[in-house]
């Protein structure tokens, strides 16, 4: 099950800011919904442990962020892979840009997903709204956390 | 008719649903055993992976765990593969390719959902828990879905040692004739179908109940099994659980087959293992979820098809080349299904000089495909009756018309596809159809609809198919590894009443009953004293088990023969009993006289004689009335018959209704009409749920979209009509009781009425199954492109 | 394990669940009542289908706790208080309503509310579109249409 999904999101610090912050694990960690464990093994490696619900599946996926195509301040891509156990799998990326706008950053994000197991065979409806779901949640945090500076 | 109110012909009312309307049945899960544990599976994610590693270790110390086991600890215990039973031969003499198949993989998984571990628990619960804790790390492989992509040179291999993933490429028929018929052909009419594939669905999920006893080192089975006899056989020969004297397997009531209970599963074997490894008994029951991604689905065709015809629609020849769908691994019996029981087919209702097909089996990442109800014969009929429809609309002749000129009308009839037909009165049953659809009010019907927006449209299905499978020796010539007759054990109480014992399993057919109306019409016996025993190996001593609509033709005729047996020697007795000659003995409505007196004796009389034996000494006559009997049928039998389906489809919407339906079927001899009207519908709702709603939908990736009952359509009370069911009757001379049999018909008839109902309405040919609304839409978009407003 | 109570057919049950156990867990396994069944695990079969109060409801989507202090009758209730078969058994039987048998359970209770809602009176149509909560491989739905109207029937005037 593949899905894909773009969208924008108007921020309000420099690209570097924003670049950075997407390079911190504790932001990332504060902004990734069902986060419970995120732990940079290297500058472009971490490890992750997150609690999603699609559906009538609920499960803690354990797994791997890797981030590549590092571009500062444009942009780089992120991508993963969860492992839910019996849930099944979700794996994915999405490629960030970052662009001056309006005297802030405008972040693209173009995200695509794949599923397995469970997930896919009772979840598959209602995967695109969760993952929309997810994402949204990821960026009003993220904006949110900019904010705030 | 019948000669009595519970006879062969009277619609008795059931002796099995008393325990099913009080929620009294016993199915397999409803079975406990003292000590009993639960198996809980750990299944792939993945359509096509690599194990590297299973790491058990924190699942292991969960609460309630007996114990878990892996695919690896299977290989050293050296429980065997499953395999399938029917050897097919390529064009080109080579054996069929059969992958290993074991109970849980070890090293490679090829679909979503086959199993890797399992967990043995107190409760299922517990087991689930300890289920998310087992880590399996998997090296993910590129998976192939598509059965017409699955040869292609870059396709991923599946079974290192299957090359192209190609199982056989078989062909059948004359090649030469059928391309010099076409080359002669004034028209030729070409089409392109895909058989959908089929989620069986039996309301009652495959469970799976092993318990060892140390004692005696004997190991029982309940499960869920159309066929316990060949189950144990394979358990025990091929599988190498146990010797087959120390096995038993019983099959309790079993809530629906469709053909998905004839094989053999992993997790039966698992449990078997599992149960003499924890020395306590292990209980699996399959959760819906499961039985979506495990039940080994149906049909999965796809096929190019010609129909050469001369000048005045006689049909010339046929050609169709397939490929077969069988999933990641063969199932027990998935060989036969897209070769013999289904190019033999193609033949149809109709004379057809020349007919060739071939069919490519090919391995996907997807689960195993095999029989489903009609099994590689739905496949046929829809292949013929779509090419017939769309000749005639082609040519510009009414489908009836072009059916009747085609008709086959003297028997026997030898096909070119093997087949020899016996009997049968095909105008019979299409004239009867014809009345009770009244066909001829159809045009001012059709006129009607349209007033109200609606397309009404008429499809015809003029089906056969070979059941009461089937004679041993022919089944062994095409490559079954068993022989296909069946066993019956007749035993007279010494108060006259009686048990038959019977290789056949029933799983809703109702053979408690009808089984019993045979006993009681031929031993004049009241039905109530009649029990029908069947389903356990202890008590049975082998059978065939119920699939192809076989129980009627072979099951009932065993029945026969043994019941002949119990007349010949009650007459021995009775003989003793009246102080007569025994040639001089008659016997009817269970009474014995002897010819030209008025002396006679009750049945009952000559059964306690027989057990007494008082009145003869064992060196004249054994004491005892116990009969058995095998009986292999002499050929197939050919249930044929007319099905009309009226549709009516909203030209907005595509949604499509079924206005009307009507099926005449010629089943031979009936033994209970209620009961046979009953498969019917069964069977026509089936096949009207392919047709039009059903289908298993894999993504590219090889996960399972259609995963449960709320992406996977099945129908409803209110996506049916109520059927008009006729009969016509043509006795099958292939077995005393001139029985067809009548358990797929519908099925197999209804998918190609449909679809020949809603191309009628809708002007076009360009439609698949399942025939939902939107595809239906479509068709009417892509025939008709609006213009724009 | 939380305790939980309840009536079910007219007797005073109780036991010890977990949380999550689902009422038709409660029925099966420690009540042993395994005439209600389970057809699939997403709500949609009615293999399951008995009556809470008076309602039909499907017992894998109650957990067992929630039906504490409920009146609850399955399939093994229904028969009439004198050993005679309920009217809606009979017609099943009488109009060949079942086949594997493994949804009827279902169906007969899902069948008696389809009555409790319409009436006596029940047209095909609406018996088929107050049905589709019910699955059933076996039958194509015929004769049981014909075994819920022939049942509803029976019910005027038969003590229920």
């Amino acid at each position: 099950m593949a899905m894909t999904m773009t969208g924008e999101v108007q921020l309000p610090a420099s690209r570097e800011v924003v670049y950075a912050k997407l390079n911190d694990a504790e932001v990332l960690k504060a902004c990734i919904p069902g986060c419970e464990e995120l732990i940079k093994s290297s500058d472009t490696e971490m490890s992750a442990v997150a609690v999603t619900k699609i559906g009538p599946v609920k499960a803690r996926f354990k797994g791997k962020v890797h981030l590549t195509d590092l571009d500062p301040p444009n942009g780089y891509r992120i991508s993963g892979e969860g492992d839910g156990g019996v849930a099944g799998f979700a794996k994915g990326g999405a490629t960030v840009a970052l662009t001056e706008k309006d005297g802030g950053t405008l972040l693209t994000y173009n995200v695509e997903a794949q599923i397995g197991g469970k997930l896919a065979q009772l979840g598959q409806r209602l995967v695109n709204g969760a993952a929309k779901k997810v994402a949204d949640d990821f960026f009003k945090n993220f904006q949110a956390h900019i904010a705030a500076g | 008719m019948s000669s009595t109110a519970t006879g062969i012909g009277a619609p008795v009312r059931r002796k099995e649903d008393f325990r099913f309307i009080t929620g009294h049945g016993q199915y397999t899960d409803d079975v406990v055993r003292p000590g009993e544990t639960k198996a809980v599976f750990v299944r792939s994610p993945h359509a096509h992976a690599k194990i590297k590693n299973i790491d058990v270790s924190a699942a292991k110390k969960m609460p309630g765990v007996v114990d878990i086991l892996t695919g690896a600890q299977l290989a050293t215990d050296k429980i065997g593969n499953l395999i399938c039973g029917w050897m097919i031969h390529s064009k080109d003499g080579t054996p069929m390719k059969m992958s290993a198949h074991p109970a849980l993989a070890a090293s490679k998984v090829n679909c979503v959902g086959d199993a890797v571990a399992v967990v043995i628990a107190e409760t299922t619960a517990q087991g689930k828990d300890a289920a998310e804790k087992v880590i399996v790390d998997y090296e993910v492989l590129k998976a192939v879905i598509d059965p017409a992509k699955a040869q292609a040179k870059d396709a991923p291999q599946i079974h290192a040692d299957i090359p192209n993933n190609t199982i056989y490429q078989w062909h059948l028929g004359d090649a030469k004739a059928v391309a010099a018929a076409f080359a002669a052909a004034k028209h030729v009419t070409k089409i392109d179908l895909v058989n959908n594939r089929l989620s069986p669905n039996a309301m009652e999920p495959r469970a799976a109940l092993a318990e060892y006893d140390e004692g005696t080192d004997n190991l029982t089975l309940w499960n869920t099994s159309q066929n316990p006899h060949v189950a144990r056989l394979v358990i025990a020969a091929f599988v190498g659980m146990a010797p087959e004297h120390k096995l038993r397997v019983i099959a309790p009531d079993v809530g629906g087959g469709f053909g998905s209970k004839i094989f053999i599963y992993p997790e039966e074997v698992v449990c078997l293992w599992a149960a003499r490894k924890v020395k306590r008994p292990v209980k699996w029951t399959s959760d819906r979820s499961e039985a979506f991604l495990t039940d080994a689905h149906g049909r999965d065709h796809v096929t190019h098809a010609e129909l050469a015809l001369d000048a005045n629609g006689k049909i010339l020849a046929l050609r169709a080349k397939t490929i077969a769908n069988l999933g990641a691994y063969m199932s027990t019996f998935s060989s036969s299904v897209p070769t013999y029981l289904y190019a033999t087919l193609l033949s149809g209702q109709y004379n057809i000089p020349s007919i060739y097909c071939e069919v490519d089996a090919v391995y996907t990442n997807t689960a195993p495909v095999d029989a489903y109800r009609g099994a590689g014969r739905p496949e046929a009929t829809f292949v013929i009756e779509r090419l017939v429809e769309v000749s005639a609309r082609q040519l510009g002749l009414d489908p009836v018309d072009l059916r009747r000129r085609n008709f086959i009308t003297a028997f026997p009839h030898q096909t070119p596809v093997i087949m020899a037909y016996d009997a049968g009165d095909y105008n019979a049953s299409l004239k009867k159809a014809l009345e009770i659809a009244d066909v001829k009010g159809f045009g001012k019907r059709k006129r009607e609809a349209a007033r109200h927006g609606k397309l009404r449209g008429i499809g015809y299905s003029t089906y056969i198919e070979a059941c009461g499978i089937a004679p041993s020796q022919a089944v062994g010539s095409l490559g079954a590894g068993v022989g296909l007759w069946e066993s019956a054990e007749v035993r007279v109480n010494p108060t006259g009443s009686v048990e038959v014992l019977t290789g056949c399993h029933a799983h809703g057919q109702g053979h408690e009953t009808t089984f019993a109306q045979l006993v009681s019409e031929r031993l004049g016996i009241p039905f109530e004293n009649v029990s029908i025993v069947h389903g356990d190996t202890d008590k049975v001593q082998f059978g065939m088990g119920t699939y192809g609509s076989r129980s009627g033709a072979v099951g009932m005729s065993a029945i026969v023969k043994a019941l002949d047996k119990i007349e010949a020697k009650a007459k021995k007795v009775a003989a003793y009993v009246l102080e007569a000659a025994e040639g001089d003995i008659e016997f009817k409505d269970g009474k014995f006289t002897v010819a030209g007196t008025d002396k006679s004796a009750a049945w009952g009389d000559v059964a306690l004689n027989a057990y007494i034996a008082h009145k003869f000494v064992g060196a004249d006559l054994e004491p005892g009335l116990k009969e058995t009997s095998f009986y292999d049928p002499t050929n197939f039998t050919f249930p044929a018959g007319c099905h009309i389906c009226e549709v009516e489809v909203d030209i907005e919407t595509g949604k499509t209704e079924i206005v009307n339906w009507t099926a005449v079927d010629d089943f031979g001899t009936i033994i209970n009409p209620m009961i046979v009207e009953g498969q019917v519908h069964g069977g026509i709702a089936q096949g009207v749920g392919q047709a039009m709603m059903e289908g298993v939908v894999y993504s590219a990736e090889g996960q399972l979209v259609s995963g449960s009952f709320m992406d996977y359509t099945m129908p409803r009370a209110h996506d049916l009509p109520s059927f008009h069911v006729g009969l016509t009757e043509t006795k099958s001379p292939s077995n005393p009781l001139g029985i067809k049999g009548c358990g797929e018909a519908g099925a197999i008839a209804s998918p190609a009425a449909v679809i020949n109902a809603i191309t009628d309405a809708i002007g076009s040919e360009d439609l698949a199954m399942p025939a939902t609304a939107n595809a239906v839409w479509s068709a009417l978009q892509r025939a008709t492109p609006r213009q724009a407003a | 394990m939380p305790a939980v109570s309840m009536t079910v057919n007219g007797k005073a049950v109780s036991g010890n669940v977990e949380e999550r156990t689902l009422l038709v867990q409660f029925l099966r396994e420690q009540l042993r009542l395994t005439g209600t069944h389970v057809g699939c695990d997403t709500s949609q079969c009615g293999a399951c289908v008995i009556h809470l109060d008076g309602v039909s409801a499907k017992s894998c989507t109650l957990l067992a706790l929630q039906c504490e202090g409920a009146n609850i009758t399955t399939i093994e209730g229904v028969a009439l208080s004198d050993g005679k078969l309920h009217p809606m058994q009979e017609a099943f039987r009488e109009h060949h309503g079942l086949q594997c048998g493994y949804c009827t359970p279902g169906m007969i209770m899902a069948a008696l509310d389809i009555v409790r809602r319409n009436g006596n009176d029940l047209d095909e149509h609406t018996i088929r579109e107050q049905l589709d909560g019910n699955i059933c491989r076996c039958t194509g739905y015929h004769n049981i249409v014909k075994a819920i109207a022939a049942g509803a029937k029976n019910m005027k005037g038969a003590a229920a």
